[in-house]
């Protein structure tokens, strides 16, 4: 009986939880260091935020003087999550650049999967960034 | 005083059959609002792509490397290996605007692929303002931009696949792919769709 009811329950388990999460390992000892930028947030989708959450924002500058950022996401659901993105770049003046080659970009993500998005500013003048997420189909 | 009456309720008619068939409306070029095609390249996979390999290409620092910036680039063949007629400049020219803006490398007009000057008249005064001043700058090119844009399909069953390679190489004028890009896009579905 307590077999059978056991079985039953890891059955119904399997049925309902049929999507497979994300298993990850990496080095302890992290060599490199993340340069951390603190963040400001407008959420006004509370829905994807629930789902798909912004866990840091780290940048750096590339070799020619690039702005370099990178998004760590975290899939806090058990289904995979369809999601669009889009960086926008300004410069020192908080003017806009490079508006026509930055691209809406749609991406998924897997069950409980940690993920990176990067970005690299178009020119060496853009200074700030704004990352645009968009929940997708 | 009948046809008065008539005849603007007759174009009020009109107009209301006519246009009510249209929803024409505008929507942000690579937007998320914008058609996605199984097998076709849509306007935002070239944005995508040329985007990706655009930053890929200024962070490898390899325009750097040259004695006099911004570095001097040709456009070399880029090859279609895809099942569709594209034009190639779909995915360059938004290569080459994002590189002169960034201000790391020029594209030179006046020298192209089998000698053929992408603008005869810009060729033509360059070669006068040679001859006039006993130089030449013909020969000035740091780097050719060749590649290839691939498609590959797969189905199973009802849902169809496409994967769109674009690959691009950058070489010196040693002959040497100083720097190598590729972009895959990979779409699937049952049907084109509206929204990413």
């Amino acid at each position: 009986m307590k077999t059978s009811i056991a079985a039953l329950f890891a059955v119904a388990l399997a049925v309902t939880g049929c999507h497979d999460t994300m298993n990850s390992v990496e080095n302890a000892q992290k060599t490199g260091q993340r340069n951390m930028v603190s963040d400001q947030r407008v959420v006004s989708d509370t829905g994807l935020n629930r789902k798909v959450g912004v866990i840091g924002v780290n940048t750096a500058m590339t070799p020619g003087g690039f702005l370099r950022v990178q998004v760590e996401l975290l899939n806090r659901t058990s289904s995979l999550q369809n999601y669009n993105y889009h960086f926008e770049w300004f410069d020192q003046n908080g003017m806009q650049v490079g508006g026509s080659s930055t691209a809406v970009i749609s991406d998924s993500i897997d069950p409980k999967e940690d993920k990176y998005i990067s970005a690299i500013a178009p020119t060496e003048a853009a200074k700030d960034f704004r990352l645009k997420l968009i929940l997708g189909q | 005083m009948k046809n008065k009456i008539i005849i603007p309720l007759m174009a009020a008619s009109a107009v209301f059959v006519t246009g009510c068939g249209t929803n024409a409306h505008y929507v942000q070029t690579g937007g998320t609002q914008n058609v996605v095609s199984i097998g076709q390249i849509n306007i935002q996979d070239y944005i995508q792509a040329a985007s990706a390999m655009t930053g890929d290409l200024l962070a490898s620092g390899a325009l750097d490397r040259v004695k006099t910036p911004p570095a001097v680039l040709a456009i070399s063949r880029i090859v279609n290996n895809t099942g569709q007629q594209i034009d190639t400049d779909l995915l360059v020219k938004k290569i080459r605007v994002a590189l002169l803006q960034s201000g790391k490398a020029v594209t030179t007009t006046t020298f192209g692929l089998g000698g053929q000057a992408e603008d005869p008249l810009a060729s033509g005064l360059q070669q006068k303002n040679d001859f006039m001043n006993d130089k030449n700058t013909t020969g000035r090119v740091d780097f050719s931009l060749s590649g290839k844009i691939i498609q590959l399909n797969a189905r199973a069953g009802n849902t169809s696949q496409a994967t769109y390679s674009f690959q691009l190489s950058l070489t010196d004028n040693q002959g040497l792919a100083v720097w190598e890009g590729e972009k895959e896009i990979t779409k699937q579905g049952t049907q084109s769709a509206v929204g990413f």
